[in-house]
Parts: C-alpha cells; sequence; structure tokens
C-alpha cells in the first residue's frame, strides 16, 4: 500500500535519511563484515582488513566440503519444505472444518488446537525426546524432526480468519451446485487464499529453517543433522575453528530463508496485514 | 487483492490471535457458525491429522513433563526416585534458579521494550513518503532472515575479546573490552544481539500495519504541520495498539525461546556471576540440566514451572486482547 | 553366495569424536587396514561431535536398542559410562595382558579393581610458549617458568616489554584443577578420589585448593590471564596463543601437532615447557586425561570380540607410536616408548619429551590416578565457574567456599540415584 503522496522534500526529511542511513548500516554491518571476512585467506581474517579477499571459493569449498554444509543444507531444506507443505495442508482443511461444518463437540476441537498455543515445544523437550527417542524410536530420523511439526494452530487460525471473510453466499452457491468439501476446498478455497498460503509459508519456512535445540538433542547422526546445528559443529571443530570458513558457512546459510521472504514479500505483507479498505 | 477484506491487521504469528474489529462481540472459543456442509464424520476426518500430532506430540508431552517433575531421573543411569514437590522446592529455594529467573526477566523485559521501541521507530521512519523509502525498508527487514544460531555466530566472531574483530578496531583508540568474561557487557551484548535479531521480525510487521494504515490519516498528519513526535504518539502509535500488543506477545515468547541458540553459541550461558552464569536464562538452565548433566527430573520440574509462566502470559494475552484491540478504533 | 557372505560379515561401528581431519583420517586409515586384513569384518568409524555429543548419542543409541559397538568416551564420564549399565567391561570379552600399558594411564581406567576400557587417546597439561615474543620480552626461551612464582615474575618483564599480548591465557577447564591438585599430591574428591567408593565431598577446602585459586586471583590483578570468555573453549583459547595474543598458553599434549603447526603458520616458533605448579612444591605428576575404548553390552558376541580386536589393533606398539607422532597424545604402552626411542624420535623433537617425562616421573597414589564421580560434567563446571568468578574479582575463600558448596550438592544429588 504505497503512499500517493509526493516524496517529502530534502529539507523535510534530510533528518529521516540521516537517522535511517545510519540505522541501516550498523544493522548491516555485522552481516556485511562477515561477506567481506569470508572472501579473506585465514591470515587476514583476524586483522582488522576490510578489502574483499579472494579465498571466496576457497573457503566455501571448505565449509561446503570438509564441514559437510552441503549435506546440512539440504537436510534443512528437505526438512523445511516438508515441515511447510505439510502444515499448509493439515491447516487448510482443519480450518475447513471449523469454518464451513457444523459438528458435536466442535468448541472441544478448536479448545484443543487452540491451547496448544500454550505449550512450545522447548518447554516440553524433556518428555518430547523421552517419547520420540524411547517409544516411538525416531531418534536419528528426518521424521523426528518433522512429524512432530505439522500441526500448526497458528495455521488454523490463519486460515480460519480467512475463510471467515468470505461470503457465505458463496460457499452457498457452491453446494448448491453439487460441490463436495474437497472440491470446494481445492478449486474455490485454496485459489482465493494464496496470499493467506504465502504468508503462513514465509512464517514456517523461517520458524523451521531456525530450529536449533530440539535436532540439537534428538539428532546425534551427522549426515541428516540441519544447518543451525551445523553451524555449530563449524565453529567446534575440536581443532583451530577456521573463521573464513565459518563466515562462509553462515552468509549461505542465511540465503535460503531470505530468498523466500523476498519472492514472497508481497503474499506476506498482503496476506497479514488484511488490508482496512472496503 | 482480495475484493473481500475486512476487519483490522492481522491474525497471528505464533501465540496470539487479534479479531477483526468487525467481529467484536464473538469469543474466540467459540468459532463463526457457518453450516454450509453437514456431516459429522468428514469434520473430523479433516481434523484428525491436526489434533493427533497435537495430541501426541503436544498434550502427551505436556502430561510427561508434569509426571516426570515429581521424580529424581537420571536419562543415563535410567534411574527413577519419586520425591514429590522435592524438584520444585529445591529449584524455587535454589539462589541460582532464583537468579536464572531474574536474568530471564530483565532480559526478557530489555529486549522486548527497546526492541520494539527501536523498531516502531525505524518502520516509521522508512514508512515516511520520503526519496528511496523502500530501499530502507528492504535492508531494515533482512535480520528477519537471521536465525539465533546464526546471530550468535556472527557475534562471537566479532566480539571475541583477543582475537575479534570489533576489539581489533576499538584497540588503536584504547576502547577495547572483555565482552564475553565480564558479566555486565556480556549481558549487554547477548541483550543487544537478541534486539538486533528481533529487529528484522519487528520491522516487517510494523511497516505492513503502517502500510496498511488509512493514508488519508498519514496524509493529513503530514500536512497537518503537526511536528514529527506529536504525529507519531498522538495518531499514528494509537492506531498501532494491535500490532504492538500483538509483538509484545510474540517477542516474550522468543525471548523466553529463542535466546537459546544464542546464548549456547555465543557464551554458553557464562560468565559466572554470583549464583549462576548471567546469561543463563531459563531455557538454557532447563537444556544444560536435562542433556549437560542429564537430570531429566529437575528438567521437567522446570519445564513445568515454564509451562504455568507461559500458560500465564497466554491467559494474559488472550484476556487483556479481548479489551485492548480495539483501542483507537 | 552373497547372501552367504553378508550373514558371515560382522559390522563394527565405532564411535569417536576427533572433528579435525588429521586425528579423523588416522582413525579411518587403521579400521581400513583392519578391514583389508579381516575380511569378515567392516569396522565403521563415525565422527559423532564433541565428547558430551557422542555420550549423548550413545544413550540415544541404547533406547533404540541400537547401540554401537564401540563408543570413545572422554576420561571424566567414566563413572558414568560405567554406572550407565550400557557397556561391559572389556575383561569378560578376553583376556588382556595389560602389563605394557602405562602405569598412569591404566590407573585412572581402573575402577574398584576392574578396567572397564580400553584406554586409547592419552594426554596431560603442559605450557606453552611463543619463543620470539618471550625474547622480544628479555625472557630465556630455553628456561620456560615451571613455576605459579615463576610465571608471574615473567609476565611481569611481558608487560614491561609492551608486546601487544597478554602474558597467559588459557581455557578455563576443571580438568587443569585436577591436574594441579594431583601435582601437589592432594585428592579433590574423598573417599581416595571417588576411588574406594562413591566421593561424596570434595577437597577443595584444602591448601592445595587455595593455592590453585590463588594463582588465578595474582594473574587477574596483575592484568596477565585472557581467554575467550567461554568456559572449556579449547578452540578460542587456541587461537589467542597461535594468533600470538598470549606468550603463554597450557593445554593438553594432545595439541602439540595442531598448535605447532598454527604457530609456524602463523609466524612463530613455539616451546613446550612442563606444567608449571605451585612454588615450592613437590611434583608428584600429572593425571591422565583423553579418552578410552568402551564396548557396548547388549551386542552379539562376534561383535563385541571384532570390536576389541580391532581397538587392540588400533592401539598396538606401531600404531600408538605412529599415532603419537601425529597428535601429541601419548602412546598407552611401554613398547611404543621404546620403539620411538630407538627411532631417535626423542632427539628429533624435544618438544614432546617434555610430556613424557612428565608422565613417566608420575608417582602412583590416588591423587594422580584422577578424580572419578559421576557427576563430573556438573561438577567441573562449577570449579570453572568458581575459578570464573575469582577471575571478576570474587575474593578466593569465598569462591573456594562457593564452589565446595555447589560440588557437594552435585555429588549428593548424583548419588541419591542410588539409594
Amino acid at each position: 500500500m504505497a503512499h500517493n503522496t509526493k516524496d517529502l522534500s530534502f529539507k523535510q526529511s534530510w533528518l529521516t535519511h540521516l537517522v535511517l542511513i545510519v540505522a541501516c548500516l550498523v544493522i548491516s554491518a555485522p552481516l556485511l563484515l562477515a561477506i567481506i571476512k569470508s572472501t579473506q585467506i585465514s591470515s587476514d581474517v583476524y586483522s582488522s582488513k576490510l578489502l574483499i579477499g579472494t579465498a571466496f571459493i576457497d573457503n566455501l569449498q571448505k565449509a561446503w566440503v570438509q564441514a559437510h554444509l552441503g549435506r546440512y543444507l539440504l537436510n534443512s531444506f528437505i526438512v523445511t519444505i516438508l515441515v511447510t507443505v505439510g502444515k499448509t495442508v493439515l491447516s487448510l482443511l482443519a480450518a475447513l472444518a471449523f469454518v464451513f461444518f457444523r459438528f458435536p463437540l466442535k468448541g472441544v476441537a478448536f479448545a484443543l488446537v487452540l491451547l496448544s498455543l500454550m505449550l512450545p515445544t522447548e518447554v516440553l523437550i524433556i518428555a518430547l525426546f523421552d517419547f520420540v527417542s524411547r517409544d516411538l524410536k525416531w531418534a536419528d530420523t528426518f521424521t523426528a524432526i518433522i512429524v512432530p511439526f505439522l500441526a500448526s494452530a497458528t495455521g488454523v487460525f490463519l486460515f480460519r480468519q480467512h475463510f471467515m471473510n468470505i461470503p457465505v453466499s458463496l460457499a452457498d452457491a457452491a453446494r448448491i451446485d453439487g460441490c463436495g468439501p474437497f472440491k470446494f476446498l481445492t478449486a474455490i478455497l485454496v485459489p482465493m487464499s494464496w496470499n493467506t498460503i504465502g504468508a503462513l509459508a514465509v512464517i514456517q519456512f523461517v520458524y523451521v529453517w531456525d530450529q536449533y535445540l530440539w535436532p540439537l538433542v534428538i539428532m546425534q547422526n551427522d549426515q541428516k543433522q540441519v544447518i543451525q546445528v551445523g553451524l555449530r559443529k563449524l565453529i567446534d571443530v575440536g581443532g583451530q575453528t577456521d573463521w573464513g570458513t565459518v563466515m562462509a558457512g553462515t552468509v549461505l546459510a542465511i540465503l535460503p530463508p531470505l530468498i523466500v521472504f523476498m519472492a514472497l514479500q508481497k503474499q506476506f505483507s498482503s496476506g497479514f496485514a488484511l488490508a482496512d479498505e472496503k | 487483492m482480495l475484493a473481500t477484506k475486512r476487519g483490522a491487521y492481522l491474525n497471528s504469528s505464533s501465540t496470539n490471535t487479534i479479531k477483526p474489529r468487525k467481529i467484536k462481540n464473538k469469543r474466540s472459543g467459540a468459532p463463526e457458525e457457518r453450516a454450509t456442509f453437514k456431516s459429522p464424520i468428514v469434520p473430523w476426518l479433516l481434523l484428525f491429522p491436526t489434533l493427533l500430532i497435537l495430541t501426541a506430540f503436544i498434550y502427551y508431552p505436556a502430561i510427561k513433563t508434569l509426571l516426570l517433575s515429581i521424580y529424581q531421573a537420571n536419562l543415563i543411569l535410567n534411574t527413577q526416585r519419586f520425591v514429590g514437590i522435592g524438584n520444585f522446592t529445591d529449584l524455587l529455594s535454589s539462589p541460582a534458579y532464583q537468579q536464572v529467573a531474574l536474568q530471564t526477566l530483565v532480559f526478557t523485559v530489555l529486549t522486548v521494550g527497546i526492541g520494539l521501541l527501536l523498531s516502531l521507530s525505524l518502520a516509521y521512519l522508512a514508512s515516511r513518503p520520503i526519496r528511496g523509502a523502500q530501499y530502507y525498508r528492504l535492508l531494515l527487514i533482512f535480520p528477519y532472515a537471521l536465525s539465533p544460531a546464526i546471530a550468535g555466530t556472527l557475534w562471537l566472531f566479532l566480539f571475541n575479546p583477543d582475537i575479534g574483530l570489533v576489539n581489533r578496531f576499538l584497540e588503536p583508540l584504547h576502547l577495547a573490552r572483555r565482552w564475553l568474561d565480564d558479566p555486565f557487557l556480556a549481558f549487554g551484548l547477548v541483550t543487544v544481539a537478541a534486539i538486533w535479531k528481533g529487529l528484522g521480525y519487528n520491522v516487517v510487521f510494523y511497516l505492513a500495519a503502517l502500510q496498511n494504515m488509512p493514508t488519508d490519516v498519514l496524509e493529513a498528519a503530514e500536512i497537518d504541520g503537526a511536528n514529527a513526535s506529536q504525529r507519531f504518539w498522538r495518531i499514528i502509535f494509537p492506531l498501532l495498539t494491535p500490532m504492538t500488543f500483538f509483538l509484545v506477545f510474540t517477542n516474550i515468547i522468543s525471548a523466553l525461546f529463542d535466546s537459546f541458540a544464542l546464548t549456547d553459541i555465543l557464551t554458553r550461558g557464562g560468565p559466572a556471576y554470583h549464583n549462576a552464569g548471567i546469561t543463563t536464562f531459563l531455557i538454557y538452565q532447563l537444556y544444560e540440566d536435562g542433556f549437560i548433566n542429564f537430570k531429566i527430573g529437575t528438567a521437567a520440574s522446570q519445564a513445568a514451572l515454564m509451562l504455568l509462566l507461559v500458560a500465564g502470559i497466554t491467559i494474559l494475552q488472550f484476556s487483556l486482547g479481548e479489551r485492548k484491540v480495539h483501542y483507537g478504533s | 553366495m552373497s547372501l552367504q557372505f553378508a550373514a558371515a560379515q560382522t559390522t563394527v561401528e565405532f564411535w569417536y569424536s576427533f572433528g579435525d581431519a588429521k586425528r579423523s583420517g588416522w582413525v579411518q586409515a587403521r579400521a581400513d587396514e583392519y578391514n583389508k586384513a579381516h575380511p569378515g569384518v567392516v569396522i565403521k568409524p563415525v565422527y559423532k561431535g564433541s565428547y558430551n555429543d557422542s555420550l549423548q548419542a550413545t544413550i540415544l543409541a541404547g533406547r533404540q536398542g541400537k547401540s554401537p559397538a564401540m563408543v570413545q568416551i572422554f576420561e571424566v564420564g567414566s563413572q558414568l559410562a560405567l554406572d550407565s549399565g550400557m557397556f561391559q567391561p572389556i575383561s569378560s570379552i578376553k583376556k588382556i595382558d595389560y602389563s605394557d600399558y602405562l602405569k598412569p594411564v591404566i590407573n585412572y581406567y581402573t575402577i574398584n579393581g576392574k578396567i572397564n576400557s580400553l584406554p586409547f587417546n592419552s594426554s596431560s597439561p603442559v605450557l606453552y610458549f611463543n619463543k620470539d615474543l618471550m625474547q622480544k620480552a628479555g625472557l630465556n626461551p630455553k628456561q620456560p617458568p615451571t613455576t605459579y612464582g615463576g610465571l608471574l615474575a615473567a609476565c611481569k618483564k611481558i608487560q614491561a616489554a609492551k608486546l601487544g599480548a597478554t602474558c597467559f591465557g588459557m581455557s578455563l577447564n576443571g580438568w587443569f584443577v585436577e591436574q594441579w591438585m594431583a601435582e601437589q599430591g592432594a585428592t579433590l574428591l574423598n573417599n581416595a578420589n571417588g576411588r574406594q567408593g562413591r566421593a561424596t565431598e570434595s577437597n577443595l577446602n584444602s591448601p592445595a585448593a587455595a593455592k590453585i585459586f590463588q594463582f588465578f586471583k595474582d594473574l587477574k590483578d596483575a592484568n596477565a590471564f585472557t581467554y575467550s570468555g567461554k568456559l572449556e573453549d579449547w578452540d578460542g583459547s587456541d587461537a589467542i596463543f597461535t594468533n600470538q595474543k598470549t606468550v603463554f598458553h597450557i593445554t593438553s599434549t594432545a595439541d602439540i601437532g595442531n598448535i605447532n603447526a598454527a604457530a609456524t603458520k602463523s609466524g612463530f616458533k613455539m616451546g613446550v615447557g612442563v606444567l608449571p605448579i605451585p612454588d615450592s612444591t613437590k611434583r608428584n605428576g600429572v593425571v591422565i586425561g583423553g579418552a578410552s575404548l568402551w564396548i557396548s553390552k547388549n551386542i552379539p558376541k562376534a561383535q563385541a570380540e571384532s570390536a576389541l580386536d580391532f581397538a587392540l589393533y588400533m592401539t598396538n606398539t606401531k600404531n600408538m607410536a605412529d599415532w603419537h607422532k601425529l597428535t601429541g597424545y601419548y602412546p598407552v604402552r611401554q613398547s611404543s616408548i621404546n620403539l620411538l626411542r630407538n627411532q631417535g624420535w626423542f632427539l628429533q623433537t624435544p618438544l614432546q619429551l617434555v610430556a613424557f617425562n612428565q608422565l613417566l616421573k608420575t608417582v602412583p597414589s590416588p591423587a594422580t590416578a584422577g578424580a572419578l564421580n559421576g557427576a563430573a560434567i556438573e561438577s567441573r563446571k562449577d570449579i570453572e565457574e568458581g575459578l570464573q568468578k575469582v577471575l571478576s574479582g570474587t575474593p578466593v575463600d569465598d569462591a573456594l567456599k562457593e564452589t565446595k558448596t555447589r560440588v557437594d550438592a552435585a555429588l549428593k544429588e548424583y548419588n541419591s540415584n542410588f539409594k
């Protein structure tokens, strides 16, 4: 929703520019330094030199091959995509039930979803670890870092709210046309919900990509470890930490969520911030 | 663009529902009734996967946590000894745990307070009609792509007392500091890193809210000649209350939990100060007791206490939310 | 045919904790050799992260009923590993002649008179010093300090020389305190360092402990100490030394290889000296550190036997000598030392000799056997935090008292698991 107004004149806005420029510099500084240092040879990395070096490919290669960064990234990709897609599908189904059906114990079901917001995984980690490793025997598998995260109260609420804004007449018309619930979902609701789906996808992608504590405790198989924990291993190598390589790895690990966010930025803004226009 | 949009700003990200203004009288527990389809079985089939996963991986572990919290248990030895409320009384009377709780509180208040104020100001400035605003916005929201682990890694590299870049720059000015082993500096560093990491997320939401604000209001404010701070506090801030409210709660939750990866990499909960590491927060203590010292009984009782805390926060949010959300409308 | 072959094959997973290419490459090479010589057996070495990570991984695997045949467990986890009941004493698999093993090494892993695990990588702490910087400060690199007092005196000269480097730095690790107690002939824990029964109390109120804590106080007062701020940050403290930000450094002999390489790369000459100890104290020697090889209980007999056989191969005379040359870890066998001597190794590399003498001169006693307790991971951290507090200004007596209270509580908590 860009403003239609003309830009303020320089006289009116120089202070704003100044503050924003300083803020942007400060905020970007750590990352800029990381990018610069990721290009330098190891003897320059610890110096105060701020010139772009020539060793980026070299550092990247070290991170990719020796530190298995390539594998960690791929693992994170698989897990993140599966969880994001799974959450979206499950949330769509649940929201369909909550909005377009009347059924007994609906309140109970809804409360069950609602109350789960009070129980973040991190708090449950001890018991979850016990359950997943001893009872389900899922430790060291992708299943352990995918399945527990497939349900999303956030997603259900987001879709539910979106569906409730769809005119009753549309749904009724669909039903009269002999449209079943699944057809209704795929042919009418989903096409109308791309913004919400995009918004949820961004949030969930970043959330899953950032997961750290759970994979740290449940995944002790390096072949299947995710990138966030992989970074920690890059630092604690049990020898000399090669910071040029770590920085190269860091830069790489930021890219996927950044790309997803940039790609879906429009959907994100409009899917979340329902405009107040009529 | 959907033709049917109405209502207010958003629903939620992780813990919150802020409902559209138009349906303000509905209670959150009762979804709007619409009986497009009538079938007693299909809705349960649709809900089955979600409910199954919530039951198995949220509710069952929650109950198990409570059960485990009354035992002294060791993960490696596989022993369990009933101690009743022993774990709880030990924790609550332990100066170390009290300190950890207090540190968590201070950390949370600082990151949420400063973080929101900063992101609100920056989002506001970047949403003013100025040239190049879209570039500022882009630069302000990119930290959203930063994970806590990456933030920790970057800051560890920058602030290492002896070989870190920051001290390299400060040495010639004789301003080099012991960033990671001076307790107060380390605490400050972790706080600032957390604020920095959270900035992108907060700015994204504030920008969305600001950009969706009725343009006439903003234009009027610019033309009106009201000075910047008046304009901001009298007109914009009240309109942003629902968003601020939402962000306060998501930020509290992220201060409580996302801080784990940050401190694990940056400080490992240290340095020691009085009875505990000064950057040891509740979740880090829980991890350390559970997975480093393998004392899962006491870790479970810490989890139970944290459950209470989060439940309290959530209830507060919902009950306040009912009233607060519509403020300013 | 192929089915038969598969059935006859014994696969042995070996979990270890060396993240660097050098040491992990060595382990893999030994496995390859062994596999070639034993067609029916496949040894699969798997890197499992830090010692703590691999311990956790082992528990996880045990719960899944998929225990690895053999795990490398760090010395401090020995009691815990024993109490876990997940491993079998190696003596129950096959009779082994231990007479060739170094006394201080075998002493550490002897618990209740039983040798539960096979010693593998063993080390002790030594003083590392930057010869170039010492010279610049007017110090003689041929005579590195051997006592706390000597080190502090050297620090004065270093500060006067304004080298842009701190005098001394090391990773804060409870392991060093255990060493310094042993050097003074003092036990860290009661019940003979937890070897005549479970330890119930720490001896942190002893004069020996006070001397160690006082050393850190003196270092702090003289502005002569630096570290990365994190506890047990081996890599971080090595980096400080190799980047010439400290003149002296204390860490494990196991790093002689790596640090020497890094020093060369960074352009300075490194020396190694004995671990500095409190002034006017008779040297009682060091406790070994490092790790040993444990064999899981619930695995087929063939697997256990192959695992042990490989472990013995990996630690045979020739391999241990080779391992020592590569890394700086002690060879755990007397015959390896003889081999090295015959090869003239110690003449070529005087660096290593220091470490050796330190170990070989160790007087066997409960003090030098090393402290044993099941809550050792926690109690080490308590001790580290105690030192850290001294470094940030807490008086020595207060820090010691507080640390003792915490360590004792940890011991009590652990022991109560067996009520």
